[in-house]
């Protein structure tokens, strides 16, 4: 692949990501042994499907109404989401129906890049919950569609845990009357990551979350980057991202409300916080509001920090050392991202995984 | 016998659980201890009052080792050894317990999951087993029982939406759960009211009154004294002890206040 293809730092959405290593990462060869997943599945009932380097893997997926084939990702004009390609997986529920359990997918990587789209279409009063976790090496990349009828429900949770390499996604949503969508997004592996979303809600009474904790170390980078879109009236829409930067990580978060003309009564927040653990790391945040309509509320929030020196004392005053004081503190500063998520077994899971990424003991 | 001479010969024949000589201390390079000595044996309750400013906080928080205050001159020992080659961590996992006058709050991690990582991260220090998820439940409901703290708030985050009174009954159960060999506690009747000062009270007395621990009680006012008699009372007045009497001297403190002490180091 091209540098020429990507955009670089140049360009405002992507100035505080470094895409300049993926063409090199894209060319090296899969090995094609792929680490162990069993520790990635959490004990809930629902479908399973495992993708190895992009591919599905029949034998070891129970895909229940998860469907392989064609899929339109929607991606429009995204650097990265177009090259997701049109191949992938669906999720088509009809009125009312829901899955049994949440969709676990698991993809696993072992080198190169891979490319996957996803078409998620709920009808009206449909509900469904997906868990997806990125293992391995390489650049993994994903774009979905999630479109959401009247008063479907849906719940979306991500871990991005690979390994090395790059993982980047895509999303674009449509949510209708009275339909709700929460994405929550963890990044707690070893390579840089960009993660990208565009909600629009189109019906009146609708809402979107987007949000997560970002956690980053050594020259790691991550970026995210969300919009949510108002475009009807009566909607709410919440982003809360967490960031977290240690010896020379960037991570960065911006967020975006859109209020169109029509959009009165929107309710929207963005709350943005980062938290610095060395004085050689850095945090991005930006929170965008963009309002034409004249009655709104839109509230946000932007602050960085490093950890707090009474709180660490206190902890210590109490037995702690510092290196376990400082995991639980940061712990703590990402608990509210992670908290989005409804299923217990689901968030204790990505809880553990943040948990084992910051050295706590449990 | 005189009480100096009680003093000497308690400090003479004890074996002394902490001994503070000389001690000075500064903050942001501004002296504020000025040469502190003091004893403390187990089963001993000693009081420190003094008036605003005499560094009665500064001396919790330089034997607890809080950074940025620090130590100019002087030594201080805790069950013979030197405190200050201690950090934080360590004097707690030793046996050294500080209650906060204004308690830290700890939102997304629940006081259960702090505690027994405290606990545990104490007993894995000393050598000894660390307790289970079961074991520590039992003995984190039966010190919040007795300390009348509704074992409900050990779910919730630590000190998180807590009123004053709550707080520092949580700062008793954390110090019954850790159950120290020496608790330094500061103000830790400030902001309370009368209910919520006798559960400290009965608290103090219930955890720390025994023969093996002791405790340095710090305060401005009398009050807790009423619930907690301590053998010794030491008045701190611009960094150091002027005089040391018995529990009498609290009352004399509470009705003639601080006035003529200050006024004596002036001249």
């Amino acid at each position: 692949m091209s540098l020429l293809a990507l955009p670089s730092a140049r360009d405002e959405a992507w100035r505080w990501s470094d895409l300049s290593g993926l063409p090199a990462i894209a060319d090296a060869k899969p090995t094609g042994q792929p680490r162990s997943v069993d520790d990635l599945w959490i004990d809930t009932p629902g479908p399973r499907l495992l993708f190895v380097d992009g591919a599905y893997d029949a034998s070891r997926s129970n895909p229940g109404p998860v469907q392989i084939g064609p899929a339109d990702a929607n991606a429009g004009r995204h650097a990265l989401g177009k090259l997701a390609g049109s191949t992938g997986w669906t999720l088509t529920l009809g009125r009312d129906c829901a899955t049994e359990g949440p969709v676990q997918i698991v993809h696993v990587a072992t080198g190169g890049a891979n490319h996957l789209a996803a078409d998620i279409r709920l009808d009206e009063d449909a509900q469904a919950s997906i868990v997806e976790s990125f293992v391995g090496e390489g650049w993994v990349n994903r774009a979905a569609s999630l479109r959401l009828a009247r008063s479907a429900r849906l719940m979306v949770a991500r871990r991005f845990l690979h390994e090395s390499g790059f993982q980047s996604h895509a999303d674009t949503a449509e949510i209708g009357q009275a339909a709700s969508l929460t994405i929550a997004s963890l990044v707690a592996g070893e390579a840089d990551s960009r993660l990208d979303g565009h909600l629009t809600i189109t019906g009146i009474e609708a809402f979107a979350e987007a949000g997560g904790a970002l956690l980053g170390r050594k020259k790691q980078r991550h970026d995210a980057a969300f919009v949510v879109r108002h475009a009807a009236a009566h909607g709410q829409s919440r982003q809360l991202w967490r960031a977290v930067a240690d010896e020379q990580a960037v991570t960065s978060a911006s967020a975006r409300v859109e209020v169109t003309r029509d959009a009165q009564k929107t309710d929207g927040e963005q709350s943005l916080r980062g938290l610095l653990m060395a004085r050689t790391a850095a945090v991005n945040l930006k929170p965008e509001l963009e309002i034409f309509a004249d009655d709104v509320k839109c509230g946000h929030g932007a602050t960085v920090g490093e950890l707090d020196r009474n709180s660490l004392f206190y902890l210590a005053s109490r037995g702690i050392p510092p290196v376990e004081a400082r995991a639980i503190l940061t712990h703590a500063f990402v608990a509210d991202a992670l908290a989005r998520i409804g299923e217990d077994a689901v968030r204790e899971a990505f809880e553990a995984t943040a948990n084992s990424w910051l050295g706590m003991i449990a | 016998m005189c009480f100096d001479c009680a003093q000497h010969e308690r400090i003479w024949n004890g074996n002394v659980m902490l001994k503070i000589e000389n001690l000075h201390a500064e903050v942001d390079g501004k002296a504020i201890l000025k040469g502190i000595t003091l004893s403390i044996n187990p089963g001993e309750i000693h009081a420190i009052m003094g008036p605003n400013g005499a560094g009665k906080s500064t001396t919790a928080y330089v034997l607890g080792g809080r950074p940025g205050y620090d130590v100019t001159e002087g030594s201080a020992t805790f069950d013979g050894k030197d405190l200050f080659e201690m950090e934080p961590h360590e004097r707690a996992a030793a046996g050294l317990f500080l209650g906060f006058q204004y308690p830290v709050e700890i939102p997304g991690v629940s006081n259960l999951q702090f505690l027994r990582t405290a606990l545990n991260a104490q007993r894995k220090a000393r050598g000894e087993a660390e307790l289970s998820g079961g074991e520590f439940i039992k003995l984190a409901r039966k010190e919040a029982d007795a300390l009348g703290l509704d074992p409900e708030m050990l779910k919730r985050p630590v000190n998180v939406g807590f009123s004053g009174g709550e707080k520092k009954r949580n700062e008793m159960v954390q110090m019954g759960i850790i159950a120290p060999k020496l608790a330094i506690l500061d103000e830790t009747d400030s902001g309370l009211d009368i209910d919520a000062l006798k559960a400290v009270g009965h608290g103090i007395n219930t955890i720390m009154r025994r023969p093996d621990r002791a405790v340095l009680l710090i305060t401005h006012y009398q009050r807790l004294l009423d619930y907690v008699k301590p053998d010794f009372v030491h008045v701190l007045a611009a960094g150091r002890i002027v005089r040391t009497g018995g529990p009498e001297l609290a009352h004399e403190l509470e009705r003639e206040g601080y006035g003529q002490i200050t006024d004596e180091l002036a001249a």
